[in-house]
């Protein structure tokens, strides 16, 4: 059982949290929702003692705790599954699971125990890997994977999840669920913060919902929707939208590939976007999305096949080359390949683009400025300033900085991967907004995203990658969640006979 | 696009309030009152002065002798702000140093100074910024980490200059350098207030600070740096050439330690092979102690010159305090510890910096 008792916590002059107080009984799961900024990830960082609380406390099976560090609250069986995960990524995946309580035999390292311990560990959370081979070999599926096991593995009663499925697709969701079902009938008591309200109310008891640091509301699986969440979490309606790309019919053949493989993984790629259309393209994490859309960006001198932009080829392995036919890529991973995080929201804006504020060597700085200012105005990001650095926004606001970019240099097709991971309600529409007046106007989209609903939602085709090939192409009417799945997991023979 | 009237634009004003460099001045600050109230009245040429706090200390030993480290130290910054290293930069600044010295050699001792100092100017900074395109151009081109290049370039040079310079010192015997190149230039005297300076070194310096500072803050060149040292990735997503930024900042660095290495040989009028030897800590550790992030992506012109005074600071200050009358006992500084102050002053420099920026980023945290 764990219980938070009025707990609040500030952050120099800014409340992350104010005076919550919530329960979760033994063995259940209870989620926690609300948009970026809320004080989700705060409340879940104050009962697993990463953060001290200003006021309040935290109480674990009924006994006051008040954790000095997380080593503190893992020795009182409170663990926390983190969003950005933390692990040594030239350790083996074994060495990883074991950290700081390694086998040994003698003063030796005890290989043999440690690689065994680390199976045992990865088979009860029904996962299958070689725990020799290093860290960083694994997807970002794989590392949550494990990070789980370890927590498990070290008798944690309390499990703390931060946004687990955020870069996770939708099998592998599956098999963390399958997971946090059988961890509930072992009787482990679990706080589930996420985005996504379908898994909430598949997994979890009861929903908290925070917004600006405060508790705005609790509701039972059974009273609790959608619509009344959302509303919870943003303080007003949201209304459906259909994308209004799709009232008037693609214009021209703006982006063809033709036979495009890379060592990379992906193999003998054909796919056009027209004008106006956004291409969605679904797979599973590793199904190739990912390392074809950077190749399309120039990013892989090892790609070979024919690239054509607006009817005229691109060499391919050439991101200038790339960059100049009109091309530009929202990456996968925006802190890592998105932004410069210590540099200002305005610099961030212009990265890559200060040609056009140029005047000899000189950045000339007014216009600069008074260019970003504007353009981050008009996809709506919320910072106290220009100059504030990047990396303190939240992922939302951190992803439309990245988007206005592109959208300021009126590149002709967006590549996107992954837009609205880890994005708040509110942001994610208006990201969808965004890509959808982008199709408006004129340019093609390709859209990769892990979240079905958005690329069924968001297309007006459906492209379904496998293995590295495209499987099938479908028009938005036939493209239902259930072909398209069949289609990722390789299962329905009519599908593949359908593809092009 | 969508325009809409109820989107208001973000501030654009200026970052408010938050300088980088405050707390070094504030150390400045304090490290020039302390060593002002700890030195004993001296009296030269009948005039009865501090002994830290008067000119013909503060130029000669302080302004002058930090100069061409400080110079260095702007060089590195580029580089280390870039999330690299040049740890070369001692051996570039000794082999440009015995360059000009063997070029300057060959002229007439009355040479006219439109002549030395151009060509010295040209030969120095010439071998500097070929050391730092060879740097450059192995980071780039082998994808080496450039710890590793240029600690093989910080012999290689080192070795050059043993090879090509057979008597060990230059100018050779029986010749000598131009006086237009050092008394007339790097080593010009000026009466201030009745005693003799020598400024040249430290104008050098401050002009250099000065371009540096427009470099880093004002150029689209100076941005890719910090872009590409904050975040390559995203740099090269962003359709940055990555490999010609750190090019660049290599060949700078060069080349500033090509400046650093004729103001030396004017200055002293020679040059040997052991010029510079170890210099590579002192510039980085200026460097540093001045804000430079070794992780990338922070570091400013200033920063780079104030962390290089920092330094001197306390040599100077343990070169002139001999005894310090603390009142319950007298402590006897001996210039065998300064190092070790050196030392602990570049350890404590940094962790407090690094402690006022946890703060600041506490500060900027929620959620």
């Amino acid at each position: 059982m764990i219980r938070v008792e009025g707990v609040s916590k500030r952050f120099g002059g800014i409340a992350a949290l104010g005076d919550v107080t919530l329960e979760v009984p033994e063995g259940a799961c209870h989620a926690l929702m609300g948009e970026n900024g809320a004080g989700k990830s705060t409340l879940g960082k104050v009962v697993a003692g990463i953060h001290r609380p200003d006021a309040g406390r935290v109480l674990v099976g009924g006994v006051e705790r008040r954790f000095r560090d997380p080593a503190d609250a893992r020795a009182a069986g409170v663990a926390m599954v983190h969003q950005e995960l933390a692990t040594c990524p030239d350790l083996s995946v074994a060495e990883n699971l074991l950290l700081g309580r390694l086998p040994t035999r003698g003063p030796f390292l005890d290989r043999r125990a440690m690689e065994a311990s680390a199976r045992e560990l990865l088979a009860a959370v029904g996962v299958d890997l070689d725990v020799r081979q290093p860290m960083r070999a694994l997807s970002t599926a794989q590392e949550q994977l494990v990070q789980i096991a370890a927590a498990v593995g070290t008798g944690a009663r309390v499990l703390l999840l931060d946004e687990p499925t955020s870069s996770l697709s939708d099998a592998e969701s599956e098999r963390l669920f399958a997971l946090m079902e059988r961890l509930r009938a072992d009787g482990v008591t679990m706080l589930y913060v996420s985005h996504r309200i379908p898994e909430v109310l598949r997994l979890c008891d009861r929903v908290h919902v925070l917004r600006d640091g405060e508790l705005v509301g609790s509701l039972d699986r059974a009273e609790a929707d959608e619509a009344s969440l959302v509303r919870l979490m943003i303080g007003r309606e949201l209304v459906p939208t259909t994308p209004r790309h799709l009232t008037s019919p693609p214009g021209d053949v703006l982006l063809e590939v033709r036979g495009l493989s890379s060592p990379e993984g992906f193999r003998d790629v054909d796919l056009e976007v027209r004008a106006g259309e956004v291409l969605g393209l679904a797979g599973l994490v590793g199904a190739g999305r990912s390392a074809l859309l950077r190749a399309l960006m120039g990013h892989d001198r090892e790609a070979r096949g024919a690239l054509r932009v607006g009817g005229t080829r691109v060499p391919v392995g050439r991101p200038r080359a790339s960059l100049a036919a009109g091309l530009g890529l929202v990456p996968e991973d925006r802190k890592r390949e998105g932004l410069v995080l210590d540099l200002g929201v305005g610099a961030n804006q212009t990265l890559g683009d200060l040609a056009r504020h140029r005047r000899g060597p000189f950045v000339d700085r007014a216009a600069e400025r008074a260019h970003a200012a504007a353009a981050l105005a008009r996809v709506e990001v919320k910072a106290a300033s220009l100059d504030t650095p990047v990396g303190t926004l939240s992922g939302g606001n951190q992803q439309k900085v990245v988007l206005s970019r592109w959208l300021e240099r009126s590149c002709r097709v967006l590549l996107v991967d992954e837009p609205t991971r880890g994005v708040d309600v509110g942001a994610k529409e208006a990201i969808h907004a965004l890509l959808d007046g982008l199709a408006c106007g004129g340019a093609a989209v390709l859209l990769v995203s892990s979240e079905l609903p958005e690329v069924l939602g968001l297309s007006t085709r459906v492209a379904v990658m496998r293995e590295g090939r495209i499987v099938a192409t479908l028009p938005r009417a036939e493209a239902t969640a259930e072909r398209v799945l069949q289609a990722m997991a390789g299962v329905g023979v009519a599908v593949e006979a359908s593809a092009d | 696009m969508p325009t809409d009237d109820r989107r208001t634009p973000l501030p654009t004003s200026r970052r408010g309030g938050h300088v980088a460099e405050a707390g070094l001045l504030v150390v400045i600050l304090l490290l020039g009152t302390a060593l002002t109230l700890a030195s004993d009245p001296v009296t030269v040429g009948g005039r009865t002065a501090n002994n830290f706090l008067r000119l013909d200390n503060l130029v000669p030993n302080v302004a002058t002798t930090m100069s061409w480290m400080a110079i260095m130290a702007l060089g590195a910054t580029l580089v280390i702000v870039s999330a690299g290293i040049d740890i070369s930069v001692g051996s570039v600044f000794g082999l440009s140093a015995l360059a000009t010295a063997a070029a300057l050699q060959h002229l007439p001792p009355d040479a006219s100074g439109l002549v030395s100092v151009p060509l010295a100017a040209v030969v120095a900074v010439g071998t500097g910024l070929l050391c730092g395109l060879v740097n450059g151009a192995l980071v780039v081109g082998l994808r080496m980490h450039p710890f590793i290049v240029t600690l093989g370039t910080l012999s290689i040079f080192r070795g050059i200059g043993l090879v090509a310079v057979e008597s060990k010192t230059l100018p050779t015997l029986g010749r000598e350098l131009p006086a237009s190149f050092t008394e007339g230039f790097v080593g010009l005297r000026w009466e201030v207030a009745g005693t003799f300076v020598q400024p040249v070194p430290m104008l050098l310096m401050l002009g250099m600070v000065a371009l540096a500072w427009v470099y880093l803050t004002r150029t689209v060149g100076g941005r890719e740096i910090y872009a590409v040292g904050g975040n390559e990735e995203a740099a090269r997503f962003a359709g940055l050439r990555v490999g010609r930024v750190k090019l660049r900042v290599y060949a700078l660095a060069g080349a500033a330690a090509g400046v650093a290495g004729m103001i030396s040989a004017g200055f002293y009028q020679s040059a040997n092979t052991a010029t510079g030897q170890g210099y590579e800590l002192t510039v980085i550790a200026a460097a540093v102690v001045g804000g430079a992030s070794l992780t990338g992506g922070r570091g400013t012109a200033l920063g780079a010159m104030l962390g290089a005074l920092v330094i001197k600071l306390i040599e100077n200050g343990i070169d002139i305090l001999r005894e310090v009358d603390l009142g319950l006992f007298t402590l006897t500084v001996s210039k065998e510890y300064q190092k070790i102050i050196v030392g602990l002053a570049i350890v404590v420099a940094v962790a407090v910096d690094r402690l006022s920026e946890h703060l600041r980023a506490r500060r900027a945290l929620r959620g």
